[in-house]
């Protein structure tokens, strides 16, 4: 009985340690995004007005698609990891995979919209100017992280399946839905300063 | 009624069995210990060749017109020199070298949170190192530390592997704050609350976040003028739309932090060694805490008093102006406790002591010409000058170099069990506060009358002042080789130390030296905060530590 | 856990200590306040004074700060030593804090930094918000000179920038290249030469000389060797004869005349080959035969007409030939720097189609 507790209570730290581990790490990765949103932010403000010559046009129903895509794949990992807490393995299962698609469809759209740039409006990221520089980079960026988080989430479905997590000890699913939860409110913003302003 | 940060029986009494081999042990540790003093002996190495390269500048500037380099090769040595100093030598010092060793030690806790993520931080610094100086291979970068585009973006492969091999060890350090924060966070001692913590528990905690985020802009920075070498993505260069004051921006914001990166964990070191040797409780012990706190938070507001005269907008400089007058209230604050400290106290000069007491004097000058520099008018005399090299010289080897020095011959004895030889250290003290104030001061003169700062030539008629720097110079170097003779000579031949040579009252003093792989038998219960030297020592459970009782067994052994 | 603090006598050494410092402290003042600034480095100009009399203030604060930390602290290391008759175990006098002390020391240096906020800001004023009158000289950083432009003088001066003494000047400062810092020590002021900025610096010369003019800014190899440049004061008739001689001496220089003709350019009669011959001799210099962003001075021309990349000039134009021609007619100036015109590059119209003529067999 003493030992179970002492199991229980080295959890709990352990978790405690690891979630806000995790935390300090999305903050330092915030800072990253940021300093690369001051940088268009500032391109943007200094040159000789935005978008600069010979910038494309962006295609913002394309990007409005996309995002309701990634904002729905922000629900279903919600609802995954509240099944796994009500200990529902196959609804967990399901709607983590749910998530994935949502994720390589996003990884899609984004895909389709680069190769639009590239084909119909002839934009890259070294010969677009600071348009190319800013979009791409922080897109991309983005792109790369979604990219994770879909690796992430998969090797995350297939420990499950594996039982490497309980019902009650199950803090690497914690992270995996903080991280998705994070790429999600990285793109409202990205999709705000590029799209809407 | 005591916080306590953590129960026995939880995370604070997990043990990793003992490392086995010399890899597990001395390579690949994940022991805090082992990797405190592998960043400190890859500092002193990086120290070493940073140091040689040091000489070449001042070889070269004994003559008005060069010649000892081509300026190309003179550039590519200050340059290197400049960032192994920054980045190679101090930054990993004081936090991932002092800052794993003692730390931990100090808040009673057997490791950092993250063992195993500690040991990849430090094994990405040695590599970042040689990137470095492979860089001369291939032609190094030539536009200093601070690198502006677009003289940056001109030139060969050798400032891409700068922004590279800077990055890597970014990351490391940016790794190191997590952990560290997460650590002092989460894994003191029981009892150990907030106003009971050492005054370097303070320091790190202050400099963990600073770590953390400003770090992470340097990457970004980093990262684009990367792209913008190597592919041609338009950041910093104008012709293409680029801003080169962006550059300036994103660097500072990271730079002038990590001063104070530089700069906070050595005021805690000469928060500790001044209680220890004065016989004294520190004086305002709140006041310094609070302090570092202060200065970590307004150290993220004054990056643009760097760009003074670069083009910044009228507006935004008063501000940078008055922010960075204000952080010389919490500095003075330090310096004006310190002081308070000595008075009254019964003063044991140990060669940590004469360093601790020195520091005071030579960064009071560094600060006060921060001072100076922070005045716009007269940073628009001083900026780019001598005046400017010597400010940076009294800041970083005035005040974080002399405090290094300080807290090794503070710590060394808890580290090896031996103490440095202290004839030797009191040579190795004197002249190197000679050779110091020698190179550092005439500088401030040369700077104001007009040398420029980067020069591989320079007017003539500075040309005597600039032989006697360089005479000083040799006397600094000298100094320190002293030092490193010292530190490698005792390693075997100094004389036992004991566990607590210098009745020092902080944790790490209470347990063996050097200290087992798991650090505390028991985890400590503490009482009180460590500074009042009429009471016992306040910490309970500390009974078997130095006897024979049997060591603790790894956590599940698994 | 309330430690009772042991009462504090600070005693008559304390105070002879404490006199003695402000003797020292008010000597050094004293020092700062009549020191020849201007006798080791020549005031050149007004905002030198007022620069100068903030770095007094400065200097004799810091300095009286300095000489009381450090002497306090010699002081207390050698008075608070433990003497060879102190037992082993012997403690100092167990004070934790002293708030009244701690309020002081915050309070004053803070009324001091007031202080020091409103002087700078005032000087700062006069040199970073004053009126854009007076004279209006340019100054353009070069990899590795400096050159200066005159209103109603053509072309660039490279030799010295030459001022009347007792007139208001604006200095606009740029470059043509990287980061330069245009420094006068005798000013005391210096501005960064930004490429695609403007810097100004607002001062009255004052003191009839030759002053250095050299560069702050770390500018590639010979940075160096960028003090060789005078910056000269001159009385006001001299300054007039000076600027006399230059402007006759400038009156044919290129970038002053107008340009030849906006004729249409008959791109039909262009020869690609003897295009190909005049771009080896007019335009490599600044142009190479790569892609885009292969930068010399401009851009490379390498499919210029051609770029699925670069649709577009750098001047913003759809990239045809008639505004290739129109480019080369009338020259370029904007953010990627500038080309000289049609008339100062020496080319004809029919030389203009046959480089066009080449331009478009490029890809």
């Amino acid at each position: 009985m003493r030992a179970a507790l002492a199991a229980d209570q080295f959890y709990q730290e352990t978790r405690d340690l690891r979630v806000t581990g995790f935390l300090l790490f999305m903050v330092s990765d915030l800072v990253l995004f940021s300093s690369f949103i001051f940088a268009y932010l500032y391109l943007r403000n200094t040159g000789q007005g935005w978008p600069p010559p010979g910038a494309p046009h962006l295609n913002l129903a394309l990007a409005a698609l996309n995002s309701v895509v990634l904002f729905g794949s922000g629900a279903t990992i919600h609802f995954a990891l509240e099944n796994w807490k009500h200990e529902k393995f196959m609804k967990f299962a399901g709607w983590t995979l749910a998530t994935i698609v949502l994720g390589i469809m996003f990884l899609s759209g984004q895909g389709i919209e680069y190769y639009s740039l590239y084909t119909v409006d002839h934009a890259s990221w070294a010969g677009s100017g600071i348009f190319g520089a800013s979009f791409f980079t922080l897109t991309g960026m983005h792109g790369l992280h979604v990219f994770a988080g879909i690796i992430y989430l998969t090797v995350l479905l297939l420990q499950a399946t594996q039982g490497k997590y309980t019902f009650k000890h199950y803090t690497g699913l914690t992270l995996g839905t903080l991280y998705w939860h994070f790429v999600d409110v990285i793109w409202v913003v990205l999709f705000s300063i590029f799209y809407l302003i | 009624m005591a916080v306590t940060a953590s129960q026995p029986g939880g995370i604070a009494d997990h043990i990793h069995p003992e490392p086995q081999g010399f890899i597990r042990k001395y390579v690949f540790s994940i022991d805090h210990k082992i990797i405190g003093i592998q960043y400190i002996v890859t500092s002193f190495v990086f120290m070493v060749l940073g140091g040689l390269l040091a000489e070449l500048i001042r070889i070269q500037l004994m003559n008005a017109n060069g010649g000892f380099m081509t300026p190309d090769t003179y550039n590519e040595v200050y340059t290197i020199h400049g960032s192994t100093m920054v980045w190679l030598v101090i930054v990993p010092m004081v936090t991932g070298g002092f800052g794993n060793f003692v730390f931990p030690l100090q808040i009673g806790a057997r490791d950092v949170a993250f063992p195993w993520l500690n040991m990849v931080s430090f094994w990405m610094f040695p590599p970042a190192g040689l990137l470095l100086y492979a860089s001369f291979l291939v032609g190094a970068p030539v536009a200093g530390w601070t690198e502006y585009p677009p003289v940056s973006l001109q030139g060969g492969p050798g400032t891409s592997m700068w922004c590279a091999a800077i990055f890597l060890v970014g990351v490391g350090t940016t790794l190191t704050g997590i952990n560290f924060l997460v650590t002092a966070l989460k894994m003191r001692a029981p009892g150990m609350t907030f106003t009971r913590m050492p005054l370097f528990v303070w320091a790190q905690f202050a400099t963990a976040p600073l770590v953390m985020i400003a770090t992470t802009a340097l990457a970004a920075a980093l990262a684009a003028l990367f792209m913008e070498r190597q592919f041609g993505v338009p950041f910093y260069d104008p012709t293409k739309g680029g801003s080169p004051l962006l550059w300036q921006h994103m660097f500072w914001f990271y730079s002038h932090p990590a001063v104070y990166i530089m700069i906070l964990p050595v005021f805690g070191i000469i928060s500790e060694v001044f209680p220890t040797f004065a016989r004294k409780p520190i004086f305002g012990y709140k006041m310094i805490a609070f302090s570092s706190i202060s200065i970590a938070l307004l150290g993220f507001m004054v990056w643009a008093h760097h760009m003074f005269t670069s083009g910044l907008a009228p507006f935004l400089q008063l501000p940078f102006m008055i922010m960075t007058m204000v952080i010389a209230i919490p500095t003075g604050i330090k310096v004006f406790s310190w002081l308070a400290t000595l008075w009254g106290g019964k003063i044991q000069y140990t060669t940590a002591m004469l360093f601790a007491i020195a520091f005071i004097a030579t960064f009071t000058l560094g600060g006060i010409s921060g001072v100076f520099l922070a005045a716009i008018p007269f940073d628009l005399w001083a900026h780019g000058t001598y005046f400017i090299v010597a400010h940076i010289h009294y800041v970083l080897v005035g005040g974080s170099l002399t405090g290094i020095f300080a807290g090794m011959f503070y710590w060394y004895p808890k580290m090896t069990g031996r103490f440095m030889n202290e004839t030797l250290g009191r040579w190795t003290f004197w002249l190197f506060v000679i050779g110091l104030n020698g190179t550092f001061v005439p500088m401030h003169w040369l700077g104001l009358m007009g040398m420029p700062r980067r020069v591989a030539e320079y007017d003539p008629q500075f040309q005597t002042i600039n032989r006697v720097e360089s005479l000083f110079s040799f006397v600094m170097t000298f100094a320190i080789l002293l030092f490193f003779i010292n530190a490698l000579w005792s390693i075997r031949h100094g004389k036992r130390a004991g566990h607590n040579p210098w009745h020092a009252r902080t944790l790490e003093w209470q347990i063996p030296s050097p200290p087992p792989y798991y650090n505390f038998k028991h985890i400590p219960t503490v009482l009180a905060n460590p500074y009042a030297f009429d009471e016992p020592v306040p910490y309970a459970g500390l009974e078997d530590e130095l006897t024979d009782s049997p060591v603790p067994i790894p956590a599940g052994a698994h | 856990m309330e430690h009772r603090e042991p009462a504090v006598h600070l005693g008559r050494g304390f105070w002879s200590v404490t006199f003695a410092l402000a003797i020292v402290a008010a000597l050094s003042i004293y020092a700062w306040v009549v020191a020849p600034i201007a006798g080791w480095l020549p005031e050149a100009a007004n905002k030198a004074q007022q620069i100068d009399a903030l770095f007094r203030f400065l200097a004799a604060s810091g300095t009286a700060l300095f000489v009381f930390v450090v002497g306090y602290l010699l002081y207390f290391a050698i008075a608070f030593r433990r003497r060879a008759n102190d037992p082993p175990d012997a403690l100092g006098v167990q004070i934790h804090d002293n708030n009244a002390l701690e309020f002081w020391w915050t309070l004053i240096p803070t009324v001091f930094l007031v202080i020091l906020v409103v002087f700078s800001i005032k000087i700062w004023a006069g040199i970073e918000l004053g009126p854009n009158t007076g004279l209006t000289v340019e100054a353009i950083g070069h990899q590795w000179y400096f050159t200066f432009r005159y209103p109603q003088i053509n072309g660039e001066i490279t030799n010295a920038m030459h001022l009347p003494v007792g007139q208001p000047v604006t200095l606009r400062l740029t470059s043509a290249d990287v980061i330069h810092s245009f420094w006068v020590p005798g000013m005391r002021m210096k501005a960064d030469m930004v490429p695609g900025l403007i810097n100004t610096l607002h001062f009255t010369p004052k003191r009839v000389g030759r002053y250095q003019i050299i560069c702050a800014e770390f500018c590639g190899t010979l940075h160096g060797e960028m003090d060789k440049q005078w910056f000269v004061v001159d009385p006001p008739v001299k300054y007039a004869a000076w600027y006399d001689a230059w402007q006759k001496k400038n009156s044919t220089a290129s970038n002053a005349l107008p340009v030849q003709s906006n004729a249409r350019v008959a791109f039909g009669a262009g020869d690609a080959k003897i295009g190909k011959q005049l771009f080896s001799q007019k335009c490599t210099a600044c142009h190479a035969l790569g892609p885009f962003s292969q930068r010399i001075v401009g851009p490379g021309l390498l499919g210029v007409l051609h770029d699925p990349a670069h649709p577009n000039l750098v001047n913003g134009d759809k990239a045809t030939r008639e505004n290739v021609a129109e480019i080369l007619q009338n020259g370029y100036k904007g953010d990627m720097g500038q080309m000289p015109n049609q008339t100062a590059n020496a080319l004809s119209n029919t030389d203009i189609a046959n480089l066009v003529a080449y331009l478009n067999t490029l890809k």
